[in-house]
């Protein structure tokens, strides 16, 4: 009988990205740069170059026109041109409109239509006005289903008006923004039919990890766009010169740590309760060590925890642009001795990480400082090293950190926290944000409670906003001026992605009606249209959020998470 | 520091200095034979419908009309303060008119019951944390029905396995009641626990005389009872935290009409030199 030697397959294969990639598709790929030049043999054990091809890539066509990401989009995959070219928007002297991407700008309401909500409301729910979906000449969208694409529809007009940068077969792009978790820096279209590999994430990783020239290329384009304006945009280091930055983008080491999928692992820990011996959360610097640089937040998440009896107590968490590491290396650099971390490091979810060596913080910041500044925090405002972001969160009970952090509603930029102790359940709240709504409140007005406050069910408008990533049209994006995450009705097209994705349960997907009050439907079906729903923070509105102003009690609150010294101030109040 | 309690010291400061200063300035007047009470009477009339326009700002979420929380506490301080002005109004004397004797008497109703009101808003909310899980109000006659059912599907199944009536008759006798309605309102509201540890301990006592099986169905029934009285517990306050309300502000509508008839007649009686 014959035996055959059998091996493990990689968990995240049993998904493949596309089930339509087929073995010819592979062949042909490896038969094409940057695959044809790479070492198949540096790829051993179970991730094999064929593998990730076959489960990790997923060849995409576009037609004239089609937009492939846009700036502010957030995705998980790189872009590999095969056929055809695309061009990236440089936005040097004008962006392209919100309206021709498909996105909505928000435009708040004038004074006589916000008055109006008064009679204009409609009495029965999420009430449409079909002529609204027909009448933008401006968005092109065609394909269905999850293909369904936005287009620009006079591309030569559009590469004649806005500066742009063509990239062609066997040029790269989108990977800054898909390792990093972050915003996609830049719009993309087809300019001709073209072929586009898209590699998710994890692919991408494991392809630079085997191939040098890879490696070093994204490297190199990382450092100089995405870390580059990072470190610059960090205020530590704003007061920097250009070639002090630069020694910081040679030297600075990026790591991530954590899924990148996190929500379905968390939603399975989110069953179990909070487990205090933090295993599950991958490690990025331990307690007890010795530091060698600073680490700064760049993305994602991180936990701050102590040892504690015989687990871990979290003291705080840490937010993008955030950093770790500071103190101890201020108090070895004024004691001549190294001191090792006070804390741990953790990555909750995901966390990309960016560490900048103890030498260049010794002498780019400390050297210039004040040192008696340096001793103490809340020295001048202009002093960077003094003024640094509170992180620590130790005048709130630890309960509710833990709480807080375990169950990622730290992930906020406007978690709705309502004081049960001041609430007197009059729901002034949810009134308001009906009235602001068409007679739809956006929020429950209930959630998971700890230490009587309560984490209402509306959307956090958060700072790793899962639910953007795979929407197929772009219909749920970051308002780039407020940046809240807003729905463009629009160019929803119904897919349910978003609300899926959402580990809050924060979007709920409803069918639309008529004036009438039948329901809204397609017109080869007849089965009613869905759309996803969710809190705009009232960006439309001239007074900023409903619930909280409409909260008589001081009780409901839109807490930006990143902002520890605000949720100290709310909670000791 | 930014907490509550500092907020109300500093917030009851500016009242008590205003009310002396009130008070103080009305005594010169009076000693300079002046007439106070026009200017009073006008200021008081300002400051309700000042307040009762609060009621206008809950109807308008949308305009940008200011935080309730700080017309709240506006409301509240500016609230206080009419009844320094009233005082001096009427001269801190009873008045004797049918017109007079009624607005007074409905102000001194809105007063109270806004204080009240006040004292309820802050002492239930933190009580209500204290027991029961948290329910919407309008979601407890559902609970209440669930567990209504529940019962009865105990009781029922038990009298099928015990071929006794023991359990089902104690249920028919007090539990049945007990499930039909909120109950213990009033008991509730002062915090009183007196109900529940009667029927519990009944309900414990009961139990000796019950076979093996009989007593499981008990055990199980006092947990409904106790989910039950915590039901009760969260209506009680819930409905109370609301329905004050019902009385503060038809109150102030009727004050409002009162004081414009008041007015219509001090100004149409009104002699003097033009
Ligand atoms: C004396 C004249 C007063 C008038 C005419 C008045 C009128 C009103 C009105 C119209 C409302 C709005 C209710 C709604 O529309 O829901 C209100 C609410 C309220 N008033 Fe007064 N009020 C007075 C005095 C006071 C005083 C002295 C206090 C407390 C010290 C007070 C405490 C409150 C509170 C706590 C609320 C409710 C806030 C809420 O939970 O929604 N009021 N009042």
């Amino acid at each position: 009988m014959p035996t055959f030697e059998s091996i493990q397959r990689p968990e995240r294969w049993a998904v493949p990205f596309s089930r339509e990639m087929t073995d010819a598709d592979v062949d042909r790929l490896l038969t094409i740069e940057p695959f044809a030049s790479v070492d198949p043999t540096r790829f051993r054990g179970t991730v094999t170059l064929r593998g990730i091809l076959k489960n990790d890539t997923r060849l995409v066509r576009y037609r004239p026109g089609d937009i492939v990401v846009r700036q502010g989009d957030w995705g998980n995959s790189a872009f590999l041109v095969v056929t055809g070219n695309v061009h990236v928007e440089l936005g040097s002297a004008a962006n392209l409109p919100n309206e021709i991407l498909g996105r909505q700008p928000v435009r708040r309401k004038s004074l006589f239509q916000i008055i109006a909500q008064l009679w204009a409301n409609s009495a029965d729910p999420e009430v449409r006005d079909v002529a609204a979906y027909r009448d933008d000449p401006r968005i092109g969208t065609r394909g269905s289903g999850e293909q369904t694409r936005i287009y620009l529809q006079d591309v030569s007009t559009v590469l004649s008006k806005y500066q742009t940068a063509k990239l062609e077969a066997g040029q790269f792009f989108g990977e800054s923004a898909a390792l990093g978790r972050t915003p996609r820096s830049a719009t993309v279209f087809a300019e001709r039919p073209t072929e586009l590999l898209e590699i998710r994430w994890q692919g991408l990783r494991d392809l630079m990890r085997r191939d040098d020239a890879l490696q070093k290329h994204i490297d190199a384009v990382f450092r100089d766009r995405a870390l580059k304006w990072f470190l610059m945009n960090t205020p530590i280091f704003q007061h920097l010169d250009a070639e002090e930055i630069n020694v910081l983008v040679t030297e600075a080491k990026f790591e991530t740590h954590g899924q990148y999928d996190w929500v379905g692992s968390f939603k399975r820990l989110a069953k179990q309760g909070i487990d205090t011996d933090l295993q599950h959360e991958p490690l990025i610097a331990e307690e007890g060590n010795h530091t060698n640089g600073v680490i700064i937040v760049r993305s994602g998440l991180a936990r701050l925890s102590r040892r504690y009896e015989h687990g871990h107590r979290t003291i705080g968490y840490l937010t993008p642009g955030q950093i770790f590491g500071m103190d101890e290396i201020i108090d070895g650099w004024l004691g001549k001795t190294p001191k090792p971390l006070a804390n741990s490091l953790r990555a909750i979810g995901i966390a990309n990480v960016v560490t900048i060596p103890t030498h260049l913080i010794e002498k780019l910041l400390l050297e210039k400082s004040d040192r008696r500044h340096l001793t103490r925090r809340g020295g001048p405002k202009t002093d960077p090293l003094a003024s640094r972001a509170k992180i620590d969160t130790t005048r709130i009970n630890s309960d509710f950190v833990e709480f807080l952090v375990e169950n990622r509603y730290v992930n906020g930029t406007a978690t709705m926290l309502i004081d049960m102790d001041r609430c007197t359940r009059c729901d002034d709240c949810v009134r308001a944000c009906a009235s602001t709504h068409d007679n739809n409140p956006r929020f429950l007005r209930n959630g998971p409670i700890q230490n009587n406050i309560m984490v209402a069910h509306a959307c956090m408008h958060c700072e790793d906003p899962v639910c953007m990533i795979e929407c197929p049209t772009g219909a749920i994006h970051r308002d780039l001026e407020g940046g809240q995450v807003v729905i463009n009705d629009q160019t929803c097209i119904g897919c349910s992605v978003c609300a899926n994705n959402c580990p809050y349960n924060a979007i709920r997907m409803v069918e639309i009606r008529h004036r009438d009050g039948d329901f809204i439907r397609d017109d080869k079906k007849h089965a009613p249209i869905v759309k996803a729903t969710k809190c705009d923070l009232c960006s439309d509105q001239i007074g900023g959020p409903a619930c909280q102003s409409a909260c008589p009690h001081d009780a409901l609150i839109r807490m930006d998470m990143r902002d520890v010294q605000q949720l100290t101030d709310w909670y000791t109040r | 520091m930014n907490t509550f309690a500092a907020r109300r010291i500093r917030n009851l400061g500016i009242v008590a200095v205003a009310a002396i200063l009130l008070i103080w300035f009305s005594g010169v007047m009076t000693t300079a034979l002046r007439d106070t009470a026009r200017a009073s009477g006008w200021g008081l009339f300002a400051m309700i419908c000042f307040l009762a326009a609060y009621s206008l700002r809950k109807k308008l979420p949308f305009l940008p009309l200011g935080a309730s929380s700080r017309w709240l506490q506006l409301h509240i301080y500016v609230g206080l303060l009419t009844a320094v002005v009233f005082g001096i109004h009427i001269g801190w004397r009873v008045p004797n008119g049918l017109v007079e004797l009624l607005l007074a008497t409905l102000y001194g109703f809105v007063f109270v019951s806004g204080v009240v009101g006040l004292f309820l808003s802050r002492s239930l909310a933190r009580r209500l944390t204290t027991r029961g899980e948290e329910v919407l109000f309008e979601r407890i006659p559902i609970y209440r029905k669930r567990l209504e059912a529940k019962v009865e599907s105990i009781v029922f199944e038990g009298l099928e396995a015990s071929q006794s009536t023991a359990v089902a008759q104690f249920y028919a006798d007090r539990l049945r009641h007990f499930f039909s309605q909120n109950r213990n309102f009033w008991q509730h509201l002062v915090h009183s626990n007196r109900s529940r540890f009667a029927l519990l301990k009944e309900m414990q006592a009961y139990g000796l005389y019950l076979n093996d099986p009989e007593r499981e169905m008990m055990t199980r029934l006092v947990t409904c009872v106790e989910a039950k009285d915590d039901l009760d517990y969260q209506f009680s306050l819930q409905a109370t935290l609301k329905y004050w309300l019902f009385l503060h502000v038809p109150l102030t509508y009727a004050l409002l009409v009162i004081a414009l008839l008041h007015l219509l007649l001090v100004t149409a009686f009104a002699g003097g030199i033009s």
